[in-house]
This record gives C-alpha cells, structure tokens and sequence, in this order.
C-alpha cells in the first residue's frame, strides 16, 4: 500500500480549521436568507392565499384562484395582459435608448474636451436625486398651460396634456423621465469601461491608419464588453422594475399602468379610486410573481447574449 | 486562538439575530396582552409618546397640529407625534402602521357602508378588514361616543353593532364653488339647472372668462364634484349601487344616456384648458384668481377660499346642477369624513382614549368645526361661517354619495365604475364617445358580475 508522502496544501488549514471559513460566511449567508430569500419564498406562498397583509386578518388557502383571476377573470384579466405588454414595451424603449444614450454621452465626455467634468457632473446628478423630487420637478416642466416644455411645443404650434392627458401620452413621458434618471449610472458605468482600456492599443490602430469608426468597433466596442454586459442586465431588469415614477407623476389611471406599480395598488388598495378600497396582498403577490417570471426569463435570456459575447470577445 | 474564533463567531452571530429582534420603541411601556388585549397608559410620571397619523388637508391638518400641542401642554409628559400623509397614502400607511403596532390614534378615512349581501364574494374594503383582524379598538362604552350624533356613530362608525370609530363631521363634494361677482359681471344668475349651467358657461366665456377649473393632475377631482350630478339624476344612490348590481340597471341603459352626455360636456367644454397639469389645492388657488366661474369639489376647499391668498370676489356653494329639474338639483351628495379610531394594540389606550375625549369636548369640536368647514356631527356644534350660511338651506337634503356605497366586483374592467366617467374622456383619457365609453363601462362591470353568478 503506497502511502502519500505529499502533504495536501489546505487552502484553509487542516482539521476543524477547514470549517472556520463556511462558519464565517455563516451570520452572511443567514442574512440574504432573512432578508432575500424568506421574502421571496413567502411571497410564493403569499399568492395562493387571500392575505389581506393586515396583521391579524385570516388566511385562507385558495390555491390558484389568484392566479385565474389575475390571468383569465372578467375583463380585470385584459387590464392586467395590458400592463404585461406595457412593461414589455417600457423595458425595451427604455433599455435602448439609455443604452444607446449613456454609451454616446460617455464616448463625448471620455473625450479631452473643456469642462467635460462639468458635464460629467450634470448627467449624473438626476441619478442622486429621490424619485418623488424627480417626478415634481417633471411635473413643473410639463405643466400643460405655460409650463416650460408647452411653451417650448408652443414654438412649434404642438399642444400636449403630457402627463394629464391620453394614457398612451402619459406613458411616453414617463420613459422620458425615467430614461433622464437613469441615464448617468449607464454612462458612468460606460466611462469606467472606456478610462480601463490600454491607450497604446489606439496608437498601434492609428498607426495602422485606422480612423474613428474602425478604432470604435474593433477596440472600443470589444475591450467595453464588461461594461455592455453590465448596463444591459441592468436596463433590462431595471426597466421591468420600475413602478415609482408611474406613481409619482400619475398615479393610477386606466390604460397607464406598468405590471410594478399593479402589484403596489392592489397589495395597498390604490386601484379604484374609491375609499371602499380594498387591501389584496394575497393577489398582489400572484401578480408579482407573474412579474418575478417575467423578470426571470428575460434576465436569463439578457444573461446568455452578454456570456455569449464574453466569450466572443474576451474568450 | 481557537477559542477567539469561535466566541467572534458566536459574537457576529449574536449580533445579527439581535438586529433582527422586534423594535417597539413607543415611549411607553407595553402592557399589551398576549391575546392582543387593550392595555393600560404608560406608568405614572413616565413621558409617553402618543403616535397620531392623520392625512393632509389644510386646515385641519394645522388645526390638529395645533391642538395636539395644546394636549402636551395639559398633560405633562405627554409628547404628541403627528404624522402627516397624503389622503391617497393613508389607507397604505394606517395597514402598514397598524400592523407593526407603530400608532396609537388613526384618522380613519373613509369608515364607509360595508360589502352588502347582494355584492356576493366582493373582497371587503380595508377599514372592515381592520376591524375583522382585532386591530381597532372598540369604543362602544366610551363617554365622549355619545357627543356625537346618533346618524354619524351608526353610518359611519359602526359596524357589527359595535363602534370603532368617531366622525369628525360630514362633507359635501357633490357640488361647486360659485363666483358670485363674477357672474353678476356678466350678468347671468347662479344656474339651477343643467340647462341653465350650459348657457352660463357659455355667456361667461364668451365675455373673456373661464367657466370651471379644476385639480386634474390628482385625477379624482375632476370626476368628485359630478358624484352631484349623478346624484341629481338618481337621488338613491345606494339603490343604483344595488341595481348595477343585480342588473335593474345598466350603465349603458338608455336613462344612462344623460349622465354619460353631461360628463363629457363637462370634461371638455366646461373645464378650462390646462386642468390635467393642476393638482386639487392648486386649482382651489387658480379659482382664487376671480376670471372662473365655477370650481367643482368638495367644500372641504372653503377654508382655502377664505383664509389668506384666498378668494377676493363674492362665493357660495350649490349642488351640482345635473338635472335639467330644479327639484333634483337640491340635494348635497357627500360623504362622512375621516373619524378617529384608535389602535387596539396600543401601549397607550388611555392616553389615546384622552387625546380623542379631549378632542371630543364639546368647545374644542366647535373650533374644528369653525376652522375646518366641516358640517358638524355633534348636535351642540353649528357651522357659522360662510360656507354654513352657503350650504344652510340645503343641508336637510344631506345624502351619501355613491363612491361610499360602491366596492368594485372582483374581475371587473378598469371602465366599470362609470361614477368616474368624466376622468374618462379626452383630454384626461382616450374617450370621446359617450355611448361607447357606456357600452364598454356595462361590458367591463358585467363581465365581473358574470363571474359572481
């Protein structure tokens, strides 16, 4: 029987000193339980029940009626598919135009321009302002009668009701707003992809005789691919998040809802307008898990085009 | 060492399991029973802090300022923390404070009628689920309850034969503000008619002036001063809310077909251009101007029109003329406003129980009521300002509106509660025929109803 003379290298320690490191991740581990997981997976349990969310209330166990009700019930079920296909149109429109803007702001500003720390600056401060100050300060601008933004459509003969008017109206402006809030995280995330790229690399191009296009699609647009990946996931699952800005700036009206801010009026009775409201946690939990396969699904699908481009690129 | 590594490691643990332990940080010590029972006040001598929640709507949100601060001064050692929040935000904010047992005293907005038989499985609104799940206390027995008008404590405090809450007063919003000078300027008279109020508004636009403004940034106010018209066209509101139900009537029924005209003359000839940017306080202020005839709302607004930067010109108030037969027109729709309620599982009940008995005295209700406009539910209180003298000759006809009696049916559409039709039409939504909107407002409310049979 041979016997090994080669003492194995523990990355932590041998014996009992092997345990210290998965107790240490321990206290960690039993917080994201807590406080991620436990939620969710009472969420789940959540949507088979009548929860009113009111502590004290009975719980009753209706299996999947939530479910029939929020998919197939009456006409609440086209009201509900509608917001599906809003959230969906929201993500997309919102994903490719902050995409595409934060990533030519960054390509402006990573430029050796004067006061581009200025307007480095000025694009991100939307990003640290709360939603409830962003949604008044839009609310000022796009004030119908003599607002900033009317008397500027004005110029051009354009009337609008912008956030007060047809829901659709309503709709894109809340894409523009949260596309103003959210577009300096997305370029500053850019601008630290563009400042880790090796300058020699443009030089050797440039000696090639490569000009602005080519230096941007075969090193920028490459060597960015961690950057790309990053602003992408976070657009995407970003975008089929938001709900609060549909709150503040117009708060529940027929044909305006996205599948967020659903879930948040019928878990806290905000959707009838009338004060015989009612709390639904059990089925705001239903829709919000609709939402969390939502969510799920096309993070995954996002997940697979970027390690698909890792490893086109980045090997 | 080993040991160092375990006790950090029992230490880290100890600390995270101690974060997430309970935090009632009242002020008060907590007897609450195990069962949930009402507990005493804080021991003698203790400083107790009285949690109050109340939603925002001036004055009364500065009157109730003012009076908890008088309530610290009488009794020593206690500090009165009110809490302000949106009257859209409240229902969320009284679920969510209650059930952490984070408040001891509750404006209960809108104690309106329970879920009827003949509403079927409709999900129950949020104050009975309140009541239901043991977290209001009943205050049948209290003493200050009998101050109160019998009608207020049993329509909108009552439920089950117990009382939960007490009404602070009544209030109207089916009607609207009129400017008196300004109609006199063109020389029309107030209109009692919907007739009258059509021709009205024309005569005063065409002399330069806008006919009606209103909040339409915050949504209801564009739809809550037509409660009155509706009102005016089938005074039973609590009979229409029933044959909706059972099928007597139908939103699209040809004796519909008046409402559903109106509200859209309403929404779009008769509100000035702008109203979708104004939010309700901000449209009380633009009516404040003078070149508006009319403001459609709640007379909760009065208060505004008279305090500072408020209205210069002569004002009243009128129901909303929506029958073309004066007779109709002479009823106020409204509703019970907010009512305190107080928290079962507080830690300070007496204290609570104090701050409303004081509140509850008849000499300080009279002081609200004169601040606040709001037409009193305590018999000894009389509302002697100029919206009292306004609605005085009305106030026999007083009815609750439909928004009180209505709870939307489980799988209905986003159109069917048709009482908020004038929201609907273009510029605040994307209707512009009435018929369809009232075909689509039955289909969405039937195919609920459908479900429910």
């Amino acid at each position: 029987m041979a016997i090994s003379l080669v003492k194995k290298n523990y990355l932590f320690g041998q014996g009992r000193k092997r345990w210290v490191p998965w107790l240490l991740l321990l206290p960690g581990f039993g917080l994201y339980l807590l406080i991620a997981v436990g939620p969710s997976l009472a969420t789940a349990v959540y949507s088979f029940t009548d929860a009113s969310g009111v502590r004290g209330a009975p719980v009753n166990w209706i299996g999947f009626e939530n479910y029939d009700e929020f998919l197939f019930r009456g006409l609440a079920s086209r009201d509900n598919l509608a917001a599906l296909q809003r959230t969906l149109i929201f993500m997309v429109v919102v994903t490719t135009v902050q995409f595409g803007l934060g990533l030519v702001l960054a390509l402006l500003l990573n430029q050796k321009l004067r006061g581009r720390t200025f307007f480095r600056t000025l694009f991100f401060i939307p990003v640290i302002l709360g939603v409830v100050i962003q949604g008044l300060m839009w609310q000022l601008f796009l004030y119908p009668a003599g607002g900033p933004v009317a008397e500027v459509f004005g110029w051009f003969g354009i009337q609008s009701e912008f956030l007060g008017g047809a829901p659709t109206e309503a709709f894109i402006w809340v894409m523009v707003v949260q596309i103003w809030a959210n577009v300096g995280i997305t370029m500053m995330i850019f601008l630290a992809g563009m400042q880790t790229i090796d300058e020699t690399l443009y030089e050797a191009a440039r000696i090639d005789g490569a000009g602005g296009w080519n230096l941007f699609k075969n090193i920028t647009w490459p060597q960015l691919t961690p950057a790309i990946n990053t602003n992408f996931l976070l657009n995407v699952i970003g975008s089929l998040q938001a709900w609060q800005l549909f709150l503040v700036l117009i708060g529940y009206r027929p044909g305006t809802q996205v599948l967020g801010y659903l879930v948040f009026a019928e878990g806290f009775g905000q959707t009838t307008g009338s004060v015989s409201a009612a709390f639904r946690q059990g089925y705001a939990a239903a829709a919000s898990i609709v939402l969390f396969f939502l969510v799920l699904v096309l993070g995954m699908s996002a997940n697979w085009i970027v390690q698909r481009r890792e490893r086109k690129y980045l090997g | 060492m080993r040991r160092m590594k375990w006790l950090a490691l029992v230490a880290a643990l100890a600390l995270v399991f101690a974060a997430c332990g309970g935090d009632d940080d009242t002020g008060g010590s907590d007897t609450t029973g195990a069962g949930g029972e009402p507990g005493t006040t804080a021991a003698a001598g203790e400083p107790v802090t009285l949690r109050v929640l109340i939603h925002s709507q001036e004055p009364m949100t500065t009157w109730v300022q003012d009076f908890s601060t008088q309530f610290e001064s009488d009794n020593p050692g206690v500090t009165v923390d009110v809490a302000v929040v949106g009257a859209g935000d409240l229902a969320t904010v009284t679920q969510t404070r209650l059930s952490a047992n984070d408040v001891d005293v509750i404006d209960m907005f809108g104690f309106a009628n329970p879920v009827q038989d003949y509403m079927g499985g409709a999900t129950p609104p949020a104050w009975q689920t309140l009541i239901d799940a043991g977290l209001l206390l009943d205050i049948t027995d209290e003493p200050w309850v009998a101050n109160y008008d019998t009608a207020s404590i049993e329509q909108a405090g009552t439920f089950n034969g117990r009382v939960y809450s007490v009404n602070l007063g009544r209030t109207v919003y089916g009607g609207m503000f009129v400017n008196n000078d300004l109609l006199a300027s063109v020389g029309v008279e107030v209109p009692t008619t919907w007739s009258e109020l059509v021709s009205v508004c024309d005569a005063v636009k065409a002399a330069g002036n806008q006919c009606m403004t209103n909040g339409g940034q915050d949504g209801w106010p564009v739809f809550v001063g037509t409660y009155g018209m509706l009102g005016a066209l089938f005074p039973d509101q609590a009979g229409l809310v029933e044959a909706l139900y059972t099928g007597e009537m139908t939103w699209d029924d040809p004796a519909m077909a008046d409402w559903w005209d109106r509200t859209k003359v309403y929404a779009q000839d008769m509100l000035e251009p702008g109203t979708t940017g104004l939010a309700h306080d901000a449209a009380t202020f633009r009516y404040a101007a003078g070149d508006v005839a009319f403001l459609p709302t709640g007379a909760w607004q009065a208060p505004n029109l008279e305090g500072d930067g408020g209205a210069t010109f002569d004002w009243t108030y009128v129901p909303f003329p929506g029958s073309d037969d004066a007779a109709d027109n002479q009823n106020l729709f409204g509703k019970y406003d907010q009512g305190w309620a107080i928290a079962a599982n507080s830690p300070n009940v007496e204290v609570a129980k104090a701050y409303v008995a004081a509140f509850s005295d008849p000499d300080t209700y009279q002081e609200f009521v004169t601040t606040t406009g709001f037409i009193p539910t305590q018999a000894t209180a009389t509302l002697d300002t100029k919206l009292g003298q306004a609605l005085a000759p009305y106030l026999e006809n007083f009815q609750v509106g439909f928004e009180q009696y209505w709870v939307q049916p489980a799988g209905a559409g986003q159109w069917a509660n048709g009482s908020q039709a004038a929201s609907w039409f273009v510029p605040f939504n994307e209707w512009d025929d009435a018929a369809a909107l009232a075909t689509q407002a039955q289909a969405d409310l039937q195919a609920a109803l459908d479900e429910l049979q």
